[in-house]
């Protein structure tokens, strides 16, 4: 696999091409330090606990990735077979940072560490996310969560 | 991705996001983006490389504490040195020589042949520390006649996975199968290229040949759904 420009070139127009959202508002919410803050992971690789369904596409659901799950439980079943796994069979940071999250908050560079992360399929439609970024959301609250990193695939 | 960040951001908690494809983050403006210059599939950039990812980390949480937005984008300069190739790097399984089936063998030629052919893989998996293997869902003695049964042609009816068709089935277990195979390849310690571990794969097995095979089978069917499930079972650039 490779990064888009080095894709074959009727691949990487496709993938330029792929329909984006375009949101008529920016939101915007400023907070405080970085070491004051409790900061969860939402990963776009389809990933999840070993033995749970696949991540179907079209079935807009997060799934939760307790911060203690181990990192040989982890699967991933995200419907496109068209970029690198190789890096995720070597390291699940490559596509999770949960032990570098865990790293940053233990040396006080984060203020701590969400105890739930959260995967999701990103190859689905955003159009179709409301109910999910609302269950979400609360989710993220419930936990005190006032910060979000997120990462793809 | 950007656009879920977005959607958080909307309802009230600060988001920060990693991308791999600018293009889109720029027409997506998640509200505030750090671009990595990796290949897709590895956001985080380097396999292995603790402090590599911590800077990333670190890159795209620094953003949390900018206020100069709505919608931040910034380009993250660090190559990830794995992307090139180790020189000398040699699979850590040596397979035995195995005649790919012809054009029309059928579904007990196709499993035969893997089975002929990846006992050193299982073999040498089983040594791993870790596995991503298993998303599939389906007993690894069941793989060969489930895929062999799409590559001649002769999909079956019955799902072994409750819940998912028969060729939803065969998906995520092609998955399993890539995973199995390339995981075995990548001794600890090695540092390959994905495109080193990927040539070995899709270039040399009988297993890559078995998946091209029930892709084409399925995409040659009057079945749509068969063919669109089934197109996955190998990346466009292997076909």
């Amino acid at each position: 696999m490779a990064r888009l420009e080095d894709l074959m070139p009727a691949m990487a127009e496709r993938i330029r091409g792929m329909e984006c959202p375009v949101y008529p508002s920016s939101p915007f919410v400023v907070g405080g330090k970085l070491s004051s803050r409790r900061v969860a992971i939402v990963s776009s690789a389809g990933i999840h606990r070993r033995g749970e369904k696949p991540m179907m596409p079209g079935t807009n659901e997060f799934r939760e990735l307790p911060q203690s799950l181990p990192s040989g439980d982890i699967v991933m079943t995200h419907v496109s077979s068209n970029y690198d796994r190789t890096g995720f069979q070597r390291d699940l940071n490559t596509v999770y940072p949960v032990d570098r999250l865990r790293e940053l908050a233990q040396d006080g560079v984060v203020g701590a560490m969400s105890d739930t992360h959260y995967a999701v399929m990103g190859a689905n439609d955003p159009g179709q996310w409301d109910a999910l970024t609302d269950q979400l959301t609360d989710r993220l609250r419930k936990d005190s969560i006032d910060a979000v990193l997120f990462s793809p695939v | 991705m950007s656009a879920l960040a977005h959607l958080i951001e909307q309802r009230g908690i600060a988001t920060t996001t990693i991308g791999l494809i600018r293009v889109h983050m720029e027409r997506i403006r998640p509200p505030r983006g750090l671009w990595v210059p990796f290949e897709l599939g590895r956001p985080l950039g380097e396999p292995g490389d603790a402090a590599f990812q911590r800077r990333v980390v670190l890159a795209a949480l620094a953003l949390l504490e900018r206020n100069d937005g709505p919608v931040i984008l910034e380009d993250y300069a660090e190559e990830a040195p794995g992307r090139l190739p180790q020189d000398d790097w040699r699979p850590a399984v040596t397979l035995p020589s195995v005649a790919i089936p012809g054009a029309n063998a059928s579904a007990d030629e196709w499993a035969a042949a893997l089975r002929a052919e990846w006992a050193p893989v299982l073999s040498a998996a089983s040594g791993r520390p870790r596995s991503t293997v298993g998303g599939g869902r389906l007993d690894r003695d069941r793989w060969p006649e489930l895929l062999a049964a799409f590559a001649a042609d002769t999909p079956p009816t019955d799902s072994p996975v409750a819940g998912l068709r028969p060729v939803q089935a065969a998906r995520y277990v092609a998955d399993d199968l890539k995973a199995l195979y390339t995981e075995a390849a990548i001794a600890p310690g090695e540092r390959p290229s994905s495109r080193q571990v990927l040539d070995w794969f899709w270039n040399t097995t009988v297993a890559a040949a078995l998946l091209r095979r029930g892709r084409a089978a399925c995409l040659a069917s009057d079945n749509k759904v068969l063919g669109l499930v089934a197109n996955q079972f190998v990346p466009a650039d292997r076909v």
